[in-house]
């Protein structure tokens, strides 16, 4: 099977059936992804559009050694997701609290394949290694957009400490997950 | 951006957690900071994972959008790769240095001085600035060395400024855990770190430049070590 960085390299070519393979692989992070950051179920599959026909027009300028093809991908994804809720920061239901709480993810929306399960379910495991305050400092601004001022806010902890929990719980993030992937346990 | 806490940022920059203003000072920063970038990267590999817990189909008729859009979607011209079409000598002349150099810098307004892909233009247009800034210091001098495995250093240097570039090129491949560490080592062969880097790299260094003797590039353990694990890859003498 083509790996996704193939895929991307032969999308820089103008291959559309690449491309389209390459959706199919990349869609369902994108869109859970750009969904759990946004809500809204119209203006999600608005900007996963953007992020995947974003994909294609740059695809050329992607380089293998700078990090993985998903990686760049969902990076494109996860800034274009915040970037947006940014520029509606005075949408009532950024404030509400209740949508703040919901940093909790549910874990059952995983897209049920095999491989997805196990990866999903080792970072389950990672991110309940960390601190609660690294876990939710790290939650609240990657699933719900937050800046850290505003995670300062909601968890009503000073700037600096959020700064360097959220830098601490994602190299302790990395070392689990990096360490148990070359050992297959 | 001189913050003594600024390198915490790679967390929330990682994250999409500045505001704008920061993320502009920061990624500037990144150009100059090999650490932060090499932090930023392998972060970011971290962070990408937490998408996984998130992962939902999204409707089948947004595919066909996507695939009828791109057909009017002209793709952007790959980035032409400057230094490949430069020829690899094993003796530089000086102008060819300053041609190599001069590659680099066009490769680094592309984007190419840091690991990281997403930082805005004008990050990468100051770095470039900077390192002309040295290029064109009367006193700026080149040196090279072969590196061990393949791969070639170039360090342009300028004392009366105390800044240097290094530009590393065609460097070997490293396994995951292992990353090179950038030196320079005073006329007593005291090693001072000025960077890391997974792969080549074009390296602009403040300082630690006037009274040093040699530039040293050694493969160290990811994150980097306090003194130079020798043998070095690469022996560079400044004079």
């Amino acid at each position: 099977m083509r790996s996704d960085g193939d895929l991307l390299a032969l999308t820089a070519t103008g291959d559309t059936a690449a491309f389209s393979a390459l959706y199919d692989r990349v869609a369902p992070w994108v869109f859970g992804l750009v969904r759990r950051i946004l809500r809204n179920p119209a203006q999600s599959e608005e900007v996963t559009q953007e992020v995947m026909i974003d994909v294609w027009r740059t695809a050329t300028r992607y380089d293998a050694d700078r990090g993985s093809a998903h990686s760049w991908i969902l990076t494109i994804a996860h800034r274009r997701a915040v970037d947006r809720v940014r520029s509606e920061q005075a949408a009532a239901d950024r404030t509400d609290l209740a949508g703040a709480r919901s940093a909790e993810v549910d874990f059952d929306q995983v897209a049920d394949t095999v491989s997805t399960r196990l990866e999903a379910e080792q970072v389950r495991r990672c991110l309940g290694a960390l601190t609660d305050l690294q876990r939710e400092s790290i939650e609240l601004a990657y699933y719900n957009g937050y800046t850290y001022p505003e995670v300062a806010q909601q968890l009503g902890a000073k700037l600096p400490t959020i700064k360097a929990r959220m830098r601490d719980g994602l190299i302790r993030l990395r070392d689990c997950l990096g360490t148990t992937e070359g050992q297959g346990s | 951006m001189t913050d003594p806490d600024v390198h915490t940022l790679t967390g929330p920059y990682v994250l999409d957690a500045l505001p704008s203003d920061e993320r502009t000072r920061f990624e500037a920063h990144l150009t100059e900071c090999t650490f932060c970038t090499t932090e930023v990267a392998e972060l970011r590999q971290a962070a990408v994972k937490l998408a996984t817990q998130v992962s939902t189909p999204p409707p089948p008729a947004l595919k066909a959008n996507v695939m009828a859009a791109i057909e009017d979607v002209r793709q952007l011209p790959p980035q032409v790769p400057v230094a490949a079409s430069t020829p690899k000598p094993q003796r530089f002349a000086r102008r060819s240095v300053l041609a190599l150099a001069a590659a680099a810098l066009a490769v680094a307004a592309a984007g190419g001085v840091a690991i990281d892909q997403y930082q805005d233009r004008s990050a990468a247009e100051r770095a470039n600035q900077q390192m002309a800034a040295v290029l064109a210091q009367p006193d700026a001098r080149t040196v090279h060395g072969t590196v061990e495995g393949g791969g070639q250093a170039t360090v342009v240097l300028s004392t009366r400024a105390d800044k240097s570039v290094v530009v590393l090129r065609d460097l070997p491949r490293l396994p995951k855990n292992r990353i090179w560490q950038l030196w320079m080592m005073d006329p007593a062969n005291k090693a001072t770190s000025i960077g890391l880097s997974t792969g080549d790299i074009t390296q602009l260094v403040n300082g630690s430049t006037t009274g040093m003797a040699t530039f040293g590039l050694t493969v160290e353990p990811k994150g980097g070590s306090r003194t130079p694990t020798l043998p070095a890859a690469a022996v560079v003498p400044l004079a």
